[in-house]
């Protein structure tokens, strides 16, 4: 299912978005919030299609059900790509590059690379990526290279894909003990409570924390012995290379 | 050794740290030893200062910031021993302390302490305190720990890389000292640390700017304000006026209105690789390793299927040792010293009330110096020393490990095990190391179960000894209830009590290692000195006064306006009203008292359990309810002390229909 293209409505309708998650719905909020991207035009094209529906006084505006559909793709993608170029393809301008990408890639495709990355819950600036169907259908796909720290089995070790958290001081801690993306540790205990060994220190970790990490599953190259040697920088990299290759191969 | 207010003042004037080693007369540098927690601090600092403070291993065994004034290189230091620290980015109250000293006080030399074999944790740490420019020496402690787990640190290289002295050390068994000492006489700053590149640089140099000239660290405060540090503006408050507060505030604004980027994480990103470099180029890691016995043991010791056999022979073994070895003790001294001073002092037919005075029921030397060192002293010595093995062996956060699902069902938060466990130790200490607890509810749960129904060391070698008399029976029993009373108070406090759950756990745990019997010597020998000072004047006041309360009558008054409580509703015997008003004084001369009563068989076999349940549960010892009253405010404070007390009358009262009821 391709999208057709138009940027412009596509601006209005996340911006919509993000006012219903901030909780607003005012049109002049959404003026002010917008600057000079704000186009009436825009917004009546919007409401001619049923994508926004525009009332009471002071003006309010609001997504109607399919606009509220489309947007949640929109967001979705930009958030994912976000996720991507972050974790994966170890960084760069995140806005400008997730900006493109929302408008031209297929459905199928974000859901391709939602199973991918196992299904992140937020964004790397922390805010929520909206729940697709492949989220929905199949929490654990097959597909997916990175999964969650609480699947690994007893004994092996891997890479940290990602940490997903809302909290800043459990960030903050997990960096301090090296627990970061990159990062390979061995899971050593699950019960009573997970342990694991990172960076040559033990570090008993709760059930929460456990699902706030995400790790590469079977990744070459990781073995028991090889536990700190992997500070180098090319490492990232190539696991992004890897992860494009499969992507164009089995996705595309 | 203090140091008079004049020379502290001086070494607090801003030139005081310049880079130069050279001394200037009486003036005392300051050197802050500072590091991750359980990296050996005070381990350093004692070596250095030749003083002595309680060492473990475990993560937070140092609450309160210790100095001490020394010699090094003809040049007087001021040695400061403080709390771990993760990082200057602080994320709770107790580092907040560490840190404003740092800022505040800025010292001539920071001494880093890290564990060799864990270096990449506390190189996050390095590459801030790089960021204060300030002279700096960095210690690798244990490092006979590095070999075991197949690293090999290149210290040369790390010195190069870092641009700072690099001091091996095994700390616990003095190695490394002179070097140590060496070192921070030869102090400088270094010219090497992160480089986070001309956007981040261009904002902090922004920031700084917006700080008042005279501030110390402006570069690092500026780098902590863009990461958002949440403790950081209450330390500005005090020492920005308020006009530069609000300039400040909207510049900070000002910057994350334009960046769209995360500053925070970019600046931690710089970091990170920063310590990636420095780590791959100075360290070296075996493919294979061999970890030994102690690594199979400390994973056997934390899941529960070799856990718990391990923790019940643990307990067996304290109980026997603390039951024959210092009943042996307690013969020998008895032998040697306390029968031939009777003995004398009958001998010389004194008048009565200098008899009494002496060895009577209250007399000076029986309930006072006797009850202390003849029946407490050997009982203590014993446990202290188990003690002691348990905290240098890292069992006890392996421990938290084993249980922290056990007691999550009963509404004992994980993060609250360790200090619960060190309650067994010293109840004020414990209770004071509840500070890393975040979530307030968690703490008053875990504070008031300290306070509620742990026997401490003290208490509980001796409620030992007493029950071991008895019977195997009556420790289980007493073992039971107490255990029933922790858990009932955990469950209902975790119902009654609103706010917010459980926080996160995140627990470093040591690698069990087999404690040194040179330091367990050291630290039991050093605690018995201090049981002695502090404790034997109050056994031999409470002595007297209560010689005094009885010669005038007045005991007797009270044990009669006592009796229905406790005769007719608790069931014990009159006398032990001697036992509660000793309690108020010192729960071990009145643990000591019962053991006395036990003996000469004043108390039967319900009586000794509920003597030994009362004591334990109904008085926190004045330093506790100090400790209360400084982590959680006073009111709390009172209230925790009034519903013990209460309550433990009200359960002890209960369980003595219970116990007559099963032994009919």
């Amino acid at each position: 299912m391709a999208v057709t293209r138009n940027d412009d409505q596509d601006e209005h309708i996340e911006q919509l978005w993000y006012m219903k998650e901030e909780g607003k719905s005012s049109l002049e909020f959404m003026k002010k919030a917008m600057k000079r991207a704000f186009d009436p035009k825009v917004v009546d094209e919007l409401a001619q299609r049923g994508l926004v529906e525009r009332g009471g006084e002071p003006v309010t505006i609001r997504l109607t059900v399919q606009g509220e559909a489309r947007a949640r793709q929109l967001i979705r993608a930009h958030r994912l790509a976000e996720r991507l170029i972050a974790d994966v393809l170890g960084g760069g301008d995140l806005e400008q590059i997730a900006c493109e990408f929302e408008h031209t890639v297929s459905l199928e495709l974000v859901n391709g690379i939602c199973t991918l990355l196992g299904h992140p819950k937020e964004c790397p600036h922390g805010m929520p990526i909206p729940e697709g169907d492949c989220c929905r259908l199949a929490k654990k796909s097959e597909f997916s290279f990175i999964i969650p720290l609480g699947d690994l089995k007893l004994g092996e070790s891997a890479r940290i894909a990602y940490i997903n958290c809302k909290s800043d001081q459990q960030i903050h801690k997990l960096e301090g003990l090296c627990i970061r993306p990159g990062v390979v540790i061995k899971l050593h205990q699950t019960y009573p409570t997970h342990v694991i060994e990172c960076e040559g220190a033990s570090i008993a970790l709760d059930k929460g924390v456990v699902a706030n990490i995400s790790v590469w599953k079977n990744q070459p190259g990781v073995d028991e012995v090889a536990l700190s040697q992997v500070t180098d920088k090319k490492e990232p990299a190539s696991t992004g290379n890897k992860f494009v290759d499969f992507l164009f191969r089995k996705v595309l | 050794m203090a140091i008079s207010p004049a020379e502290s003042q001086q070494s607090r004037v801003p030139e005081a740290h310049g880079s130069t080693g050279v001394p200037h007369g009486a003036r005392v540098r300051k050197v802050a030893i500072v590091g991750l927690p359980n990296t050996g601090k005070t381990q350093i600092f004692n070596n250095l200062t030749g003083e002595y403070s309680i060492v473990a291993n475990y993560p937070g065994t140092t609450i309160e910031m210790r100095r001490s004034v020394v010699m090094i290189k003809d040049q007087r230091y001021e040695v400061i021993d403080t709390p771990g620290l993760h990082c200057l980015y602080i994320h709770s109250e107790e580092e907040v302390a560490v840190r404003d000293m740092i800022l505040a006080e800025a010292p001539d030399v920071i001494v880093q302490c890290l564990d060799a074999s864990q270096y990449k944790q506390s190189l996050l740490l390095t590459a801030e305190l790089l960021e204060l420019e300030t002279p700096m020496v960095l210690v690798l402690n244990a490092m006979d720990e590095v070999g075991r787990k197949g690293l090999w640190v290149d210290s040369t290289q790390l010195e190069k890389l870092l641009g700072i002295p690099v001091v091996e050390s095994v700390a616990l068994r003095g190695l490394g000292k002179e070097e140590l000492k060496a070192a921070i006489a030869a102090a400088r700053k270094s010219s090497l640390n992160v480089a986070y590149g001309f956007r981040i640089e261009s904002l902090i140099l922004e920031l700084t700017s917006a700080l008042p000239f005279s501030l110390e660290f402006k570069h690092k405060i500026a780098t902590l304000l863009l990461q958002n540090d949440p403790f950081l503006e209450k330390y500005l408050e005090k020492r920005v006026d308020a006009q530069a507060l609000t300039q400040l505030r909207s510049t900070l604004a000002n910057i994350r209105g334009q960046g769209k980027g995360n500053i925070a994480q970019a600046i931690n990103d710089k970091r990170n690789r920063w310590i990636d470099t420095v780590a791959a180029s100075a360290v070296r890691k075996q493919k294979i390793s061999y970890q030994g016995l102690s690594h199979y043991v400390t994973q056997a010791s934390r899941q529960p299927l070799f856990g718990i056999p391990i923790f019940l022979f643990l307990m067996a073994v304290v109980y026997l040792s603390v039951v024959y070895v210092s009943g042996a003790l307690d013969k020998l001294i008895n032998f040697v010293a306390v029968a031939p001073v009777t003995a004398l002092i009958t001998s010389l037919s004194l008048p009565v009330f200098w008899n009494d005075l002496l060895i009577g029921n209250h007399g000076i030397l029986t309930l006072g110096l006797f009850n202390a060192i003849c029946t407490v002293l050997p009982i203590l010595s014993v446990f202290f020393f188990i003690f002691g093995c348990f905290e240098d062996s890292g069992y006890i956060t392996n421990f938290t490990v084993l249980t922290k699902t056990i007691f999550e069902k009963i509404g004992i938060p994980g993060n609250a095990i360790t200090s619960l466990v060190l309650g067994f130790g010293c109840k004020t200490m414990a209770t004071l190391s509840t500070r890393g607890l975040t979530v307030r509810k968690e703490k008053f749960i875990a504070v008031f179960l300290i306070a509620f129904a742990i026997p401490c060391s003290a208490q509980l070698g001796i409620s030992m000894a007493i029950l071991a008399r008895v019977g195997l029976s009556a420790f289980l029993t007493v073992f039971v209830v107490l255990i029933l009373c922790e858990v009932g108070a955990g469950l209902l406090l975790n119902t009654i009590l609103k706010g917010r759950d459980a926080s996160w756990f995140i627990q470093v745990i040591p690698p069990l290692r087999f404690p040194s019997m040179r330091a367990v010597c050291r630290k039991t020998y050093h605690r018995i000195v201090d049981f002695l000072k502090e404790a034997l004047p109050i056994f031999i006041f409470s002595a007297v006064g209560l010689f005094i309360f009885d010669k005038t009558g007045l005991l007797g008054l009270t044990k009669q306006a006592m009796t229905p409580m406790i005769v007719n509703w608790m069931g014990l015997p009159k006398d032990i009203i001697d036992v509660f008003l000793l309690a108020l004084a010192r729960r071990e001369a009145a643990a000591g008292l019962i053991l006395k009563m036990v003996d000469a068989g004043s108390l039967n076999y319900i009586q000794s359990i509920l003597a030994v349940i009362v004591t334990t549960i109904s008085f926190p010892c004045v330093a506790n309810v100090i400790a209360i009253g400084r982590e959680m405010g006073w009111k709390t404070a009172l209230l925790m002390t009034t519903l013990i007390f209460v309550s433990s009358f009200i359960l002890v009262g209960a369980l003595r229909w219970v116990l007559v009821l099963v032994c009919h």
